[in-house]
Formats: C-alpha cells, structure tokens, sequence
C-alpha cells in the first residue's frame, strides 16, 4: 500500500503544481470595471437567482440568451446563483467592494441599504427615454425602488402576498359563504374546526409567511397604511401603539381558535400549498408565488374549486377593505461603477428584460407581473387569470418586510412564531419596537 | 480417585458447555441488537435511495412508502439538469488533490508534533487549534478579498488552498496522536540502523499510522465533497463548479423539486460510499506489520 | 545521533509548509475578520470604528446566552453521546466479519448524507401528524406525550440534538477502532492469559492506551458542538423564535442575512474565545493518563 500511496501523492502534487500554476496568474476581472479599450468587445456581468428549473426562470434565462444572440458585440457574463446562495454570495462580494454590473436587487431595504452604501445608480435616463413603456408598470410598481425622486429599478415581477385563497367546495358542502368581515372567518373557521378540516393552511417554517402574507395586511387593515408607515419610520407612531397590538391579538386569535394546522411553524411554504391543492384545507392565505405550486398540484377537480379573493374586512379598522399586501418583484440594479459603453450596454439589458415584450413572457409564465399586460389564457391555469383579474381592482399596501429595516423584520418574524405558539401580543410588541428603534438609529 | 478426577472434569466440562451455550445467546442478542441499530442508522440512506425514484407528489403525500413506479429517467434528468458530469468531475479533482496537500503536510508536521520536543511546539499547537475553532462563515470575506488580490479566484486552488490549509488541524491532531502512541524503540533502532530522520517519517512513522491517515482521508474527502460555500463564493465560471452547487438548481426559493433533488444526491453520494468504504478496508487492514518485531 | 542541526531542519521542513498555508489561509482571515468586529458596518459602504462597542453588545445579548446555552446542550449531548457509544461500539465491532463491516458502514453513513437530506426526513419523522415518533408513541398508547417536536421552542433543542448526536458518531467510531488496532497484539494477548474480567480489561488497559485518541476526541467534539450549523439551517433556521438558535446559526444570520456585518464578526470572535477556553478546560481535565 505504501508504494501505491507515495506514487499516487507524488503525481496528485504534479497535477497540483500544474494547476496552480496553469490557471492564475492574468485571470479575468469577472469584476473588472470601467470602460472598455475601443474596438473590443464591451463585457458587462449580471448576477440573477433564476436558477431554478420552474417557468419562470427558464423564461428570464431565455431573455438573457436571445439578448446574447441579438448583441454579438456585448459579452454578457451571466452568473445564475441559487437561491438560497444568492444573497450572502452578493453581500460578500460588496463587503469586498466587488459588484458584478447588474444584479438582482429586493425593492425596499435592500434598495435603500445599497444606496446608503453608494453602490448603485439610478436608471432614470433610461426609463424616461422610453415614455411608452414607464407608463406601461402599474402604478407605484417604482415605489420600492425610488428614493429622493431617484429610480433604481424596474419590477420584473409582482408578488401579492396576501390572497385568500379558498376552496369552494368545501365551504359549500358545509354550508360557508365565502367570508367577508371578520366575524365571518371566524364563524367559518369553527364550523370547518367542528368537522375536523383543516381552515387555513400555514407553513410558517421559514417565519416570513406569516408576516409577509397574514400580517402586512391584517394590521393594515386595523391600523390603516399611514401609521405603518408612520411607525416604520418611527415618526409620531411606535409598533407598541394599541392598533398594532390589537392586530397581533387578532392574529393571536386565529392561532387560538386552531385555525392553522398543527406544527405550521415547521413546514414551509410548499408542503402547506400542497396541502391545499389537495383538497385537505379549506383556505390558505400566500401570495402570488403559490400560484405555480397549486397549478402544478391540483388535481382538476380540485382546481375548479379554487377561488381567491381578499381578506375579510374588519369592523372599525382604518385600512382599505379593499387592499391587499403586495410587493413588486425584484428588478435589475446597476452598480455605480458602470460607465461609458458598459453603461448603454447595460440599459439595453435592463431593457431586454423588463421591457413590454419581457413582462408579456413572464405573465405567461404564469408569474403576476406589475404591468399592464394580459396573460394567454392558453398559457396559465384557471387560478392565475382569477388571481390576475383580481389584482386589476384591488389598491396595494406595503409588505412588513420590504419597509422595516432588517433587524426590524427579523423581530417580527421571530415574534409572529411566537404568538403563534402563545405568546403574549403585548410583549411581542415591545420586541419590535425595540428594534426596529435601534436599527434606525444605527 | 480417576472417576472423582473425571467427575470433576466432567462437571468443569458440561459448566463450560454451559457457559459456552450461555455466551452463543448472548452473542446472538448482541449481534440482534446491532443488526437493529444498523438498519436504522442505515434507514436515511436507504430513504434517499427509494425517494429518487418517486415524483414529487409521491415525495409529499407518503414520504416512506414504496414508489408506485419507479421512475429511473428521474437519474438522467438530474445528471442532464445539474450538469453533473462537469461537477462531478471538478469535484473530483479538487478533492482529491486538497486530500493529497491535506495529508502530506498534515503528516509532515504531525511528524514535528508528536515525536520531538522543541520550544515552539505549545504556540504553534495553540495556533493550529484556533483554526479549527472559528465558523468558516466568518472567513468568507477575508478570504474572497485575499484571493481577489493574488488573483487565485475563478482556478482550482482557489478551493484547493484554503480546503486544505481549514483541514490541517484536525489532519495534524488526529495523526499526532496516533504517532504519539508508537513506542519510542523502534525510532531509537533505526538511528542506530543509520536511517535519517526523513527515512524515518518515510517509511516507518507514514506506515505505520494508516489508520489516522485513512481517517483523515474519509473526513477530509466528505469534508471537501459536499462543502457549499466556498464553490459558491469563490467560483464563477460554470465549467468550474463542484458537486453541492450544482445540487442546488433545483429549488428556487419558493419551491423544491424534491424528486430531482434526490435522484441528484443519490448519484452524488455514491462515489462517497465507494471511498469510505476503500477506506475502511485500510483502517482495519492496517498494522503494525512487522515493525515491532520480538 | 544526527546531529542537532539537522534535526533543526528537519524539523523546519516538517512544519513550515503547512504554517504558511495555514496562516495565509486560515489565520489572516480570522484576525481579519476580528477586526471587523470592531467597526458597526453594515457590509456595504462606509464602516464607523466603534471600539468594544459590538463586543460589549454580545455580551448583553439575550439571543446571543440564549444560542450559547442550546450550544451548551448540543456538547454535552454530543460528548456523553458520540464519544462512549462511539467507543463502545468500536469495542464491539473490532472484528473482521461480513456483519461487523455491515454495522460499521452502517453507522458511519449518515455522515455521507448532505445535511439536506438529514434535516429532510428527520423533518418527516418529527412530523407532528404523519411523522414517525408520534405515530409510534400513538401505537403504544403513549398519545398524550405527542408533541410538535420541532415546532415547541420549549423542547426544540432537545428534539434537535439527537439528530446532530446520530449523524456525527462515525468519525468517532472509525478513529477508536484504528486506535484499539493499534494496541500492539502481545498486550491484549498477555492480558488474556492473566484473566482480569472484561471490564477490568477494559478500563485498566485499553483505554489508557488510547487516551490520546481520545483527548483528540474530544476536543473535536466540541469544537465540531460549536460550530454545529449545517443540520439545525436545514431543519429550523435557529427558529421558532430562535429557540434552537447556535452561535454559527445566529452568526450567519448577523452576517448575511441581516446587515450587521460587524457585529457578526464579534459573534464570531466571541465563539472563537469560548471555544479556546473550553476545549483548554478539557484537556486540563483530561491530562496525564496516557500510557
């Protein structure tokens, strides 16, 4: 054996020098910024997480290789990160002052926490130049991405997070009408409790779900949109104000009458969708994101069953009836750096991929988009032209997490999965004051 | 006098029959209750196995039954959708040559540790120790601008280097301590032999500690094989990304496709198997061969 | 003899290499990242020098005792579980059989699994209304005791640790039983023919022999205890409510997920120092015995 191991480690330390040696030295500025000598080819890089292998992103990876074709002279390097990598791959390499020319950016904090960090630049030459298609977003699609009148990104997405997603056939056969005020779900929820189904289908493993799509508009519709953000911005209102405890303790309520099925905060999102596309939960409350699970799960059957709408009204409560919590999806940042060549490269990317034509392929991939355009009913399921016909009347109120700073979300989060498990409304409050105050003043 | 003799025999005889019937039983109820135990830290194992060949519904609504079908193109898919082939085999190198740096200089300096006595030894463990001890997530950085400076992103030593140099620690503790264990004659017999130091190491502190080093190599291999962060920090072009990486294409943030997922991680976890298994076989192969002889 | 010099040489030889790869690698990261923890930097941007500020706010940080405990209670699972079960079954399973390989590698192949895959079906056996455990405790008529495993922050940890005990046992096992083959043949020969019982055998004997393998054990153990991140990720993200939060978990999240880049690295520091003071502790506990 030891001859065999001194042979195999002197020749593996061969391979090891060559290697080394073969590739450093010269290596490519795959963050290599600045422009360009003339003549050559201008290289941008963009960082995406469309990785997956779902329509959607298919769908974005597409566009990125038609633009290659359709720009022999723009050498595009592409960079598709999983998900679950992207952001702390993208943070490290800004805490190393390394970022790629574009790159998928979170509207709201993330937005505002780049900005603070002088990282990126806005796109408002090129959404101005073409009138046409700013005009086309829905309105206030540019509002995560704008500060001080200076936008950062275009939405290529739109992610409500907040339908009631119920099936009709169950609250039929019991005899339910589809509820809308508050007294209503509740009556709902102990009839469906009394003949053992499930009332609403949580997977709150992750801890955003119940903060993203139950809350953000649960307490807006107590609390009312501006002292949201009144709070957030912790100007003349504080989270321990009595309406966002009232809101928690609504939500305490739901969690006390048994409305979520056991162990909700352990599953995530998909296994609590596939419960409800099959038939084993009466509603679900989740976003726009839930739409390709449930169409790929239902079983026909129980997909003619499946409605949406908004969330009950409450007595009293100062928000919109009519609202629901939404968020556009992310859009393309543009790191500062990027001048010159690269930078008109860029806009035509930019353009390429959250222009009309984009937005008309992703909707058909059936993922909402924050623009005016009609899906191909041939393309998507029953449930996502409901879900998108219903956007078109409704007034959208701000998602928790894209307002609060991230200490602020974390506190919620982590609090929410409290209360679910009993935790007392008030003390939770205190929690998320506490920091969403200091991460301000940081 | 002969018949107490053989009574006595005979009673000594027929308890050793005894005993020998009572230690069979226990013997097979030892053997019973490992089997038991065996089968269920095996169960996750046999679990992927089966699970990748289900489709993802099947995965969600009986997690531990039997497939209804069973689904062999799920493989192909998975090898096709990752892009298996190229990591596998960018795995491959970058494992096995950390491995190779890993035990020769975990060797040589376990070498140092275990069997001479010099004024730096107490700092310089301490300092190996401190290395083993810290998350690598906090490293990530420092280590990406470190790179970023000697231009080593983007290569195979970008993962090599920092794999091996992580995996020295534990390399030197585990071997160190194996050395310590060999009795001192036999390197007292070989100075007296004429051998120098280096043929000591060479042929006879090396050898004889095959089991630390198999050890090494088992932890180390998993170690690097299945390592996340690194790829995904320090390697942009795709035709350079390892296995882990390529693993993850399949969920998207919201969602997983479970049964991709795991027919991918079952390919992936074979060429595990094989090398533990290599492996073992020199742990309990190796001995002491004839170095300590009468 | 050599001479003096050469042994210097030698010795140089032997330990240089591997310093200087360690060092530019591993050590100039870790004080890097130190040093970090000494600036409130939201890892983009300008970073402001705050002193001990950060560090001062570790020390105050309920979530922060809070992982420390459940890292506490991860170690001594580990310690009190992996390490003995480990060695008693490397006493077990010394022989060269077809079954005892069996059982070897059988014990030993968790470690093989991605903690995906891990966290993934203990998810599913801890599973409040299909998973296993309950289903079991249903059977045999123990229903009241059934739990949401991972979901009850008042328990969560516990459920948690076993999974983290099971997976790691084969590193052990492997480590003990080239130990135990290395006790030279005529040892346990002559002790067979004096005739002390096993037990004797065992504590009078072999473990003195393999005590620095041991000691190695377990300062890996607890090194390994407190930089346990990849299966408790996978399986709660530190929640619910950070109930099963470990330093590395609350670490990673300071760092990444949330933008307090600098004081993620005091976290890390903090680690660091605890874990240099425990492990010291238990060599010190551990000392002499050998041989």
């Amino acid at each position: 054996m030891i001859k065999k191991f001194s042979f195999v480690l002197s020749l593996c330390l061969m391979i090891l020098m060559l290697a080394a040696c073969g590739s450093s030295p010269a290596k490519n500025g795959q963050a290599a910024n600045g422009t360009s000598a003339s003549g050559e080819k201008v290289k941008i890089s963009i960082w995406h997480n469309f990785s997956g292998q779902d329509l959607r992103a298919q769908t974005m990876r597409g566009i990125i290789e038609q633009f290659k074709k359709d720009h022999p002279d723009i050498e595009v390097d592409e960079q598709a990160i999983p998900n679950d990598g992207y952001r702390p791959r993208l943070k490290t390499v800004a805490a190393a002052g390394e970022m790629p020319d574009l790159f998928i950016m979170w509207p709201g904090s993330m937005t505002e926490e780049f900005l603070s960090g002088d990282v990126i630049q806005p796109i408002n030459e090129l959404l101005d130049s073409k009138p046409d298609w700013k005009n086309g977003f829905l309105p206030n699609s540019f509002s995560g991405f704008t500060f001080d009148g200076n936008t950062y990104a275009a939405p290529t997405a739109l992610s409500p997070t907040s339908f009631l997603y119920y099936n009709k056939g169950i609250l039929d056969q019991y005899g339910i009408a589809v509820p809308k005020t508050w007294n209503q779900l509740i009556a709902a929820i102990q009839t469906l409790k009394q003949n053992k189904i499930t009332p609403i289908a949580l997977g709150n493993k992750a801890a955003w779900p119940a903060q993203s799509s139950i809350l953000s508009s649960l307490a807006d519709r107590i609390t009312g949109t501006d002292w949201f953000l009144n709070a957030a911005a912790q100007k003349g209102a504080k989270f321990t104000d009595p309406q966002f405890v009232d809101a928690l303790n609504h939500l305490k309520q739901l969690s006390d009458l048994g409305a979520f099925q056991d162990g909700s905060n352990s599953i995530d999102t998909t296994q609590a969708e596939q419960l409800f596309a099959k038939g084993q939960a009466a509603m679900m409350i989740d976003g726009g994101w839930a739409l390709s699970q449930i169409s790929s799960n239902a079983t026909k059957e129980v997909m003619d069953q499946l409605e949406v709408t908004v969330l009950p009204s409450i007595q009293g409560g100062k928000g919109d009836p009519n609202a629901m919590a939404g968020v556009v999806g992310t859009g393309f940042g543009l790191s500062k750096s990027v001048t010159g060549e690269k930078k008109k490269a860029a806009y035509d990317l930019i353009y390429a991929l959250t222009g009309p034509e984009a937005q008309k392929k992703v909707i058909d991939s059936s993922q909402l988009v924050s623009y005016k355009v009609e899906p191909d009913p041939s393309k998507v399921s029953p449930i996502f032209i409901k879900a998108q016909k219903l956007i078109g009347s409704i007034a959208f109120t701000p998602v928790y997490d894209t307002v609060l700073t991230s200490a602020g979300t974390d506190a919620v989060n982590n609090g929410l999965q409290e209360l679910l498990i009993g935790g007392k409304a008030d003390d939770i409050a205190i929690k998320i004051q506490e920091a969403q105050e200091k991460a301000l003043k940081d | 006098m002969v018949p107490k003799q053989t009574a006595a025999i005979q009673s000594n005889w027929m308890n050793g029959q005894a005993s020998i019937g009572f230690r069979r039983l226990k013997s097979s109820l030892k053997n019973a209750l490992l089997f038991i135990y065996a089968i269920f830290t095996l169960y996750p194992l046999i679990w992927l196995f089966i699970n990748a060949f289900k489709t993802n519904d099947e995965i969600y609504s009986e997690p531990f039954a039997l497939p209804n079908q069973w689904h062999w193109e799920n493989f192909t898919r998975a090898w096709e959708v990752s892009g298996m082939g190229t990591a596998m085999v960018n795995s491959i190198i970058v494992t096995v040559l950390a491995l190779a740096l890993t035990l020769l200089l975990g060797a040589l300096s376990a070498n140092a540790i275990a069997r001479f006595n010099f004024k730096l030894k107490v700092p310089i463990v301490g300092l190996f120790l401190i290395g083993m001890l810290i998350p690598i997530h906090s490293t990530l950085v420092p280590l990406f601008i470190l790179m970023k400076k000697v231009h080593l992103l983007d290569t195979y030593s970008a993962l090599i280097l920092p794999y091996a140099a992580f995996e020295l620690p534990l390399a030197i503790f585990v071997i160190s301590a194996f050395m310590s264990s060999l009795p001192k004659e036999i390197e007292e017999a070989a100075f007296i032999d004429g051998t120098g130091y280096w043929g000591i190491f060479w042929r006879m502190m090396l050898p004889l500690s095959a089991p630390a080093i198999a050890t090494v190599s088992i932890l180390g291999f998993l170690r690097f094989w299945n390592d996340f962060a690194f790829p995904l920090v320090f390697i942009n072009k795709t035709s350079l990304k390892t296995l882990p990486l390529s693993l993850s294409v399949f969920s998207n943030g919201y969602s997983t496709d479970y049964s991709l997922t795991m027919s991918a991680m079952a390919l992936a976890v074979l060429p595990t198997i094989m090398i533990y298994l290599f492996f073992q076989e020199q742990i309990m192969k190796g001995m002491v061969a004839g170095a300590v002889k009468g | 003899m050599p001479s003096h010099t050469r042994a210097r040489g030698f010795l140089a030889f032997c330990l240089i290499p591997s310093l200087l790869l360690f060092a530019l690698f591993v050590l100039v990261p870790i004080v890097w990242s130190i040093y970090y923890g000494f600036f409130s930097w939201k890892g983009i941007g300008d970073a402001k020098f705050i002193g001990l500020d950060n560090y001062k706010e570790v020390l105050h940080d309920p979530v922060f005792w809070g992982a420390l405990k459940n890292n506490a209670i991860v170690i001594c699972a580990s310690l009190f579980g992996q390490v003995p079960i480990a060695l008693f079954l490397a006493l077990l399973l010394s022989k060269s059989n077809m079954f005892q390989r069996f059982v070897r590698s059988a014990v030993f192949m968790p470690m093989v699994l991605s903690s995906v895959v891990v966290g993934l079906i203990w998810g599913y056996i801890y599973q409040p209304q299909i998973g296993i455990f309950n289903l079991v405790l249903d059977y045999l008529g123990l229903g009241s005791f059934k739990k949401e495993w991972l979901a009850d922050p008042k328990f969560a940890i516990y459920s948690i640790s076993l999974p983290i005990v099971w997976n790691y046992i084969g590193p052990y096992l492997v480590m003990f039983i080239g130990a135990l083959k290395n006790i030279p043949g005529e040892i346990d020969d002559a002790v067979k023919i004096d005739g002390p019982g096993p037990f004797r055998k065992l504590f009078a004997v072999k473990l003195p022999l393999i005590w620095d393998i041991i000691k190695v054990a377990v300062v890996l153990c607890i090194s390994g205890s407190l930089k346990s991140f990849d299966l408790v990720y996978v399986m709660t993200g530190g929640g619910p409510a950070h109930s099963t939060e470990l330093l590395a978990t609350y670490m990673y999240n300071n760092t990444f997920a949330i933008y307090r880049y600098g004081y993620g690295s005091a976290i890390s520091a903090t680690i660091l120092i605890i874990s240099l003071v425990l492990v010291a502790g238990s060599q010190f506990l551990m000392k002499g015995k050998s041989r």
